[in-house]
């Protein structure tokens, strides 16, 4: 009989384990209803203690979570879906849209950066930081393409969605932000779509101004942290 | 449209992309590509929202699946983590804020300004 634990390394186990993972994560969501309680989080914490504590190879899981994996640049291009249902209210606002994106993504870079240099963060770990603000598949593109470590980019910008979605009605208050416009993008820019889901509570426009922040600001993310490479070489 | 079809459609566009990336003489996301490829095609008409709209729609609601595994890739950077994640925590926490705050300002103060000058054109029109 053929080794038992060989199994494991069947493409069916990753998968499956992934679906029901994302599934527990998504209905303890709607339990909870708290932004802790994201499914992302909940499926990786669920997989990585079944690894841990059946001792099973990290490589195993991957024979299957890479084919999930293989469906991470059609998500990524379904993001134009909402871009472009959002065009017209996009051109009427280009300007500020456009403006507010290109500095709040500019700044994020910026002070990321200032911050790992004050704390003395080496540079593998500074690389796999700068995209944090930027949606999950959009970040991945950035750090692989600089030479940063892809699973700390994206816990990076989970955590990163979910303070933005816990300190959203928060941050609005706090700042002065009167503008649904100003308020979705803002929020969507600092943190893509799991502070979009707070943005959608807020109201219609906010929710949308957020979805659309989350590409535009993907987007000139990739183009800072293009400029940003060609500068440190 | 099938869903197999619209599967088709947005495979075949990213496959495009990753062309096009290959091609291009600097670094850029072969996935961005492929997304701006999706909107220049719908916004230019040859692809109609109707063609992707059933495939879309399932890989935005379900986007947070897909990141399931890279994330779990993590497990391997445990011992490299140790002692920076509080570090690295607190600065996606103030990075949330100081660019919540410099989007949203730009946008008010854009608008503002917008209004402005819209004033402006009206009063030297109507003098």
């Amino acid at each position: 009989m053929q080794n038992l634990s060989e199994l494991l390394y069947s493409p069916y186990f990753g998968v499956i384990a992934t679906i029901f993972a994302y599934q527990a994560g998504v209905s303890i969501q709607k339990k909870v209803k708290h932004p802790l309680a994201n499914p992302i989080l909940i499926a990786v914490l669920l997989i990585c203690t079944l690894l841990v504590i059946m001792d099973i190879p990290l490589e195993a899981y991957q024979e299957g979570g890479n084919l999930i994996y293989l469906f991470l640049a059609p998500a990524t291009a379904a993001l134009a879906v909402p871009i472009y249902k959002n065009w017209q209210i996009l051109r009427l606002n280009w300007k500020p849209i456009i403006a507010g994106t290109m500095a709040g993504s500019f700044s994020s870079i910026v002070i990321v950066f200032a911050l790992c240099k004050l704390f003395k963060v080496e540079e593998s770990l500074t690389l796999s930081l700068l995209s944090k603000s930027v949606t999950t598949p959009i970040a991945v593109g950035i750090t692989e393409q600089l030479g940063g470590i892809v699973p700390i980019a994206i816990a990076a910008v989970i955590f990163s969605g979910i303070t933005g979605n816990i300190m959203a009605p928060f941050l609005v208050k706090v700042f002065r932000v009167e503008d649904p416009v100003a308020q979705g993008i803002g929020i969507g820019t600092a943190s893509h779509a799991i502070g979009t889901t707070r943005a959608i509570t807020m109201g219609e426009l906010q929710g949308a101004m957020s979805g659309l922040a989350i590409g535009l600001s993907g987007l000139w993310t990739v183009f800072w942290t293009f400029l940003f490479s060609v500068w440190i070489g | 449209m099938k869903i197999l079809m619209q599967l088709a459609i947005i495979l075949l566009i990213c496959f495009l992309g990753e062309v096009i990336a290959a091609v291009l003489p600097f670094p850029f996301p072969a996935s961005v590509i492929s997304m701006l490829l999706v909107l220049t095609l719908l916004l230019w008409g040859p692809l109609k929202i109707y063609h992707i709209q059933k495939q879309a729609d399932f890989l935005l609601d379900n986007m947070g699946f897909f990141f399931v595994p890279p994330t779990v890739a993590i497990l391997g950077y445990l011992g490299y983590m140790q002692g920076k994640i509080v570090i690295v925590l607190f600065i996606c926490f103030i990075t949330v804020i100081t660019t919540f705050a410099v989007t949203s300002w730009t946008v008010t103060a854009m608008m503002k300004y917008e209004i402005r000058r819209k004033e402006r054109k009206r009063h030297a029109e109507s003098e």
